[in-house]
């Protein structure tokens, strides 16, 4: 053990000590001291000492140097600060200087203070950031305010989700006709369109949208121009604005492209325009073409409902207007197409309110919340702190007050103090708050951020240093009112009386100071539940039943153009000569292909007429539909519950078959054998008949529900869109090579849109979930450490103020157990009542969190009371630790002590 | 010049130094004033004087050795000024002056 005296005594003595010559001397003086005592009363005794000692010394000279000049000679023992008179500005300067002081004479305590209250204002700051940019203005152009979006919906399904693209060309016509309160109408759908004839050809996400689209929301092109009215047209739509990105990307930003042709899905396009930077509407549009249709087609109001609508309101109208008027034409369009539209109806929403990622809203405020929860609890750890410290000062203020200070002058000083630390915290956190945001932009996956919008925006600025300062600013009126009231109130006879004796507390001070503990220990309580139900949610997405095996499997995604591909036939030669091709890979144990993977970015339903139930159109019930191959299931070790697989008996002509997933089997054929039941995909479609049942998957994360499946074979219809799936034996990124090259080699046009593990397709479509899900988790940690924190300062405390006690009951007889006994049992109060409330808000937080999240979390008891046992063990070992060393004491030491 | 009137603990810091002739730093100054008067002396409140007594020019300081007790650090002795004297026996004359008569009272206890 080192003799050595205080580091921090002596560091302070030296920064408030500025003459060189007075420095040694003080120094050497304490520590010529110093070293007499340890003989005395021991190492730690004169550690103590000498701390003590040199700390009330550098606040004496301190302040003596400071304030020399018109201090009128001292009386003995009054050797502290006199209150001058002087103008306000000079007040100010000495306040602040006093209040500087005050923070550096503590070093330890105002570290912890100001890393404390940093960290607290960077969670919240991090947090609006992201909350900002995506949900609440990820559209940022002019009047974005005044656009709005209109999906339909059955009128008697509540929408969970907002479905964009659900409108009838013939709806979308009759509100462009008859609204009044909206001036302009877009409306666009999807285009995957197929870059070639450059040496890479790649899939372009694109959009074919009406004239006016861009002028709608209020854009130009940078370079050309946009679509004319007459280029909406069958024949003559082959035009092109590309975006400000693939316009750099794959043309190096070339001047003269307007004018120029290239090459999508094998045909010529004409460009007619760039859009400008940064825009990206519908999200990750990297090419706009117009749609056409001829005039028959924008009249059908049936069953191909895929136009994505927006408009922009006329001067004066408001959004409820707008509703109001919509209504009204869709209550017109019930009457005049009965057949089609009998069951439909229309919703208006903001355009920023539409276009968002529906889960993030609500995940946004979850966190939002959790970090406004872990600046309270900051806060209440500062304010305990302040209140311990303010103890400690209470013989200054009464000094100060004996000599005149006035006690408004010393309930400002302690703010000034409380304002200073806030200060520098908000210094501390910007630097804390752009490492979170450059964490948060690196851990969503780059599949992800595509579909985030207001990705671009996450960015530290001024607006968020002035939303910080005033978190701060407010956080401080908190923390700081508690020690400057409790300044002011001192009572100056009775300090002054205590001086140099043990102080016991007021007893309404230490409630106080309880009642704070108390609180955060709830708060966290409540924090750790809530980050634990969404971090329970993210593995359950990533790790938890999904229907299908996601380890070792390669998934290539790819579009087939139209055109080229017009016949089925083509499509199946297609499809059949890349299995055929990956086949003959030596680690490849299995190969399948289906239309839309699961966690895959699309989907596709339709409605199912089961034989034998006469439903009307509107009645018969959505299924996912997919096309796929005998492979499919086995590679992505799906079930088969009943019947058998699909096989060379089904070929182009021969009776149409599917399988269908158990949860549909059961829904329509419940307790019956499903195997030969025959159901429609369209009214005037043709009979499928069930061959198979298989083990069911869950498609969408976001739902998390086995969705009712059907799959057809694609030997007998092949689709468009292709996902080639391989089991592998070993890493299956390895085959990826293999897999570009048969594809290359079927069709060395065709590019491929994406190729993942479908283990990485999995985790990152949960990606900004589960990273909002371990960010909360972090906060909540952080949350559990201060409440320790608080815990544990206030017992030590408690403890440090009743040595003498503990001395006396000692010497009486008391036993190590009884003094650890009498030392926690405030602190046992303390955590029953917090675990208590914590535990009630834990409930309440929980059904919040289900009814605002979809249920996409569930609470679970079993959860809280493990939380609650190692928040409970980790308190009350926060509050043993400073019992320990109560009952350690030599009752001589306790006794001499203070 | 007028005479420099001394505080109470000024008065005593100068005697104090002035027993300690040339060895006077301040913790043999505190201990003598502690011993002598019997009442505790905080050691902020000794610098602070010892500050304001050099600043009126009533002491002087010069540094001396470091030892290894002190960790390196020199001692800062203080000797009594010429006028640091003067005010001494100024304190001490008016105090003198003012007890005078009253002999029986003050030196009974």
């Amino acid at each position: 053990m080192t003799t050595a005296p205080s580091r921090l005594a002596e560091r302070v003595l030296a920064f408030v000590v500025r003459d060189p010559e007075w420095r040694d001397g003080v120094i050497g003086d304490l520590r010529e001291e110093h070293a007499k005592l340890v003989g005395r009363i021991g190492v730690d005794g004169a550690r103590r000492w000498h701390r003590r000692q040199g700390l009330a010394v550098a606040f004496r000279y301190g302040a003596h140097r400071l304030l020399r000049r018109g201090t009128p000679p001292r009386r003995w023992f009054a050797a502290v600060a006199h209150e001058s008179d002087g103008s306000m500005a000079a007040g100010l300067t000495r306040d602040v200087l006093y209040a500087w002081r005050s923070v550096t004479q503590r070093p330890a305590l105002s570290a912890v203070i100001v890393m404390t209250l940093a960290l607290a204002l960077a969670a919240n700051s991090t947090t609006y950031s992201l909350m900002d940019a995506i949900v609440l203005r990820p559209y940022r152009f002019p009047d974005v305010d005044r656009l709005l979006i209109v999906v339909s919906h059955p009128a008697n399904e509540v929408q969970r989700l907002l479905d964009r693209d659900s409108v009838a060309r013939g709806d979308y016509r009759d509100w462009q006709g008859e609204s009044k309160t909206v001036r302009q109408w877009a409306a666009y759908e999807w285009w995957d369109a197929n870059l070639s004839g450059v040496d890479i050809p790649e899939q372009v996400p694109g959009f074919r949208v009406t004239p006016g689209f861009f002028s709608t929301l209020g854009v130009t092109p940078a370079l050309g121009r946009e679509f004319l009215d007459e280029e909406a047209q069958p024949g003559r739509h082959r035009r092109v604005v590309l975006s400000h990105t693939l316009w750099t990307r794959r043309f190096a930003a070339d001047p003269g492209i307007v004018g120029s042709s290239i090459r999508l899905d094998g045909e010529p396009y004409e460009v007619v325009g760039v859009a400008p930077e940064g825009f990206q509407v519908p999200l990750g549009a990297e090419a706009w073409a117009p749609i056409a249709y001829d005039a028959a087609q924008w009249q059908d109001h049936g069953s191909t409902t895929d136009l994505s609508v927006i408009g922009r309101l006329a001067g004066g109208a408001t959004l409820e207007g707008a509703r109001a008027e919509i209504a009204a034409v869709v209550d017109g369009q019930r009457r005049d197409h009965p057949d089609t539209n009998a069951n439909r109806a229309a919703t208006v929403v903001s355009f920023t309110a539409g276009m968002a990622d529906p889960g993030a809203g609500p995940l946004m405020a979850v966190w939002q919340v959790a970090a406004g929860l872990l600046l309270l609890i900051a806060c209440a750890n500062i304010a305990n702190l302040l209140m311990a410290r303010g103890t400690e000062r209470s013989q200054e203020y009464a000094v100060r007050l004996a000599l005149g200070a006035s006690r408004s002058r010393l309930f400002g000083q302690t703010l000034i103090e409380g304002l200073m630390l806030s200060a520098l915290a908000c210094g501390a956190s910007i630097p804390l708050a752009v490492a979170g945001l450059g964490m948060s932009r690196r851990a969503i996956p780059e599949s992800v951020i595509r579909f985030i919008p207001g990705f671009e925006f996450i960015q530290f600025d001024v607006r968020l240093l002035a939303l910080t300062a005033l978190l701060g600013t407010t956080a401080t009126l908190i923390f700081a009112m508690v020690p400057a009231l409790q300044a002011m109130r001192s009572d100056v006879s009775e300090s002054l009386r205590q001086s140099g004796r043990t102080q016991t507390p007021a007893r309404g001070r230490r409630r106080l100071r309880s009642v704070l503990a108390t609180s955060q220990v709830a708060l966290a309580l409540a924090l750790l539940f809530g980050s634990g139900l969404v971090l329970t949610a993210a593995d359950r997405f990533t790790n938890g039943v999904l229907g299908f095996d996601k380890h070792n499997v390669l998934v290539a995604q790819l579009v087939l153009p139209e055109r080229a591909y017009a016949a089925a036939e083509t499509r199946r030669r297609f499809i059949t000569r890349v299995t055929d091709g990956v086949s003959q890979i030596p680690a490849v144990t299995g190969s399948g292909i289906t239309s839309h993977i699961p966690y895959g970015p699309a989907n596709q339903m339709r409605r199912f007429w089961p034989e034998g139930q006469d439903l009307r159109e509107d009645e018969a019930r959505l299924v996912n539909f997919r096309r796929s191959s005998a492979g499919y299931f086995g590679v992505m070790r799906i079930p088969l519950v009943a019947g058998r697989q699909f096989d060379d008996r089904d070929r182009p002509g021969s009776t149409p078959v599917a399988m269908v997933s158990a949860s549909l089997a059961r829904q329509y054929w419940p307790g019956q054998d499903p195997i030969g039941r025959r159901f429609k995909l369209s009214l005037d479609g043709g009979w499928v008949t069930v061959t198979g049942v298989t083990g069911d998957v869950i498609h969408n994360w976001f739902t998390q529900q086995r969705d009712h499946t059907v799959y057809l074979p694609f030997t007998q219809d092949a689709p468009f869109a292709v996902a080639f799936t391989l089991r592998t034996v070993g890493d299956p990124d390895a085959l990826a090579g293999d897999l570009r090259r048969a594809v290359a080699a079927a069709d060395p046009d065709q590019p491929i849109a994406s190729l993942t593990t479908l283990e990485d397709l999995v985790e990152d479509r949960v990606g900004g979930f589960s990273f909002i899900a371990n960010a909360l988790g972090v906060v909540a940690i952080i949350a559990l450490a201060l409440a320790l924190m608080g815990i544990y300062s206030l017992m030590s405390y408690l403890t440090s103020q009743r040595t003498q006690e503990i001395g006396v009951r000692m010497a009486l007889g008391a036993g190590r157990w009884q003094v650890v006994r009498l030392t926690t049992g405030h602190a046992v109060k303390i955590t029953v009542a917090g675990t208590l409330i914590g535990g009630v808000l834990s409930l309440g937080l929980g059904r919040v969190m289900q009814s605002v999240m979809f249920g996409l979390v569930s609470t679970s008891i079993l959860q809280l009371i493990a939380i609650v046992a190692v928040l409970a063990t980790a308190a009350l070992l926060a509050a043993y630790l400073p019992a320990r060393r109560a009952a350690r004491l030599d009752p001589t030491t306790a006794l001499r002590e203070h | 010049m007028a005479a420099i009137y001394l505080g109470e603990f000024e008065y005593a810091v100068l005697l104090a130094t002035l027993h300690l002739d040339q060895e006077g730093y301040a913790v043999p100054i505190r201990e003598l004033i502690e011993a002598r008067t019997g009442r505790p002396v905080a050691r902020g409140a000794l610098y602070t004087a010892l500050d304001r007594l050099e600043g009126k020019g009533c002491l002087r300081s010069r540094m001396g050795d470091s030892t290894d007790e002190r960790g390196g650090k020199a001692r800062r002795y203080f000797t009594v000024t010429a006028s640091g004297l003067k005010a001494i026996r100024a304190t001490h004359g008016a105090l003198a002056s003012m007890a005078r008569g009253l002999e029986t009272i003050l030196e009974r206890s």
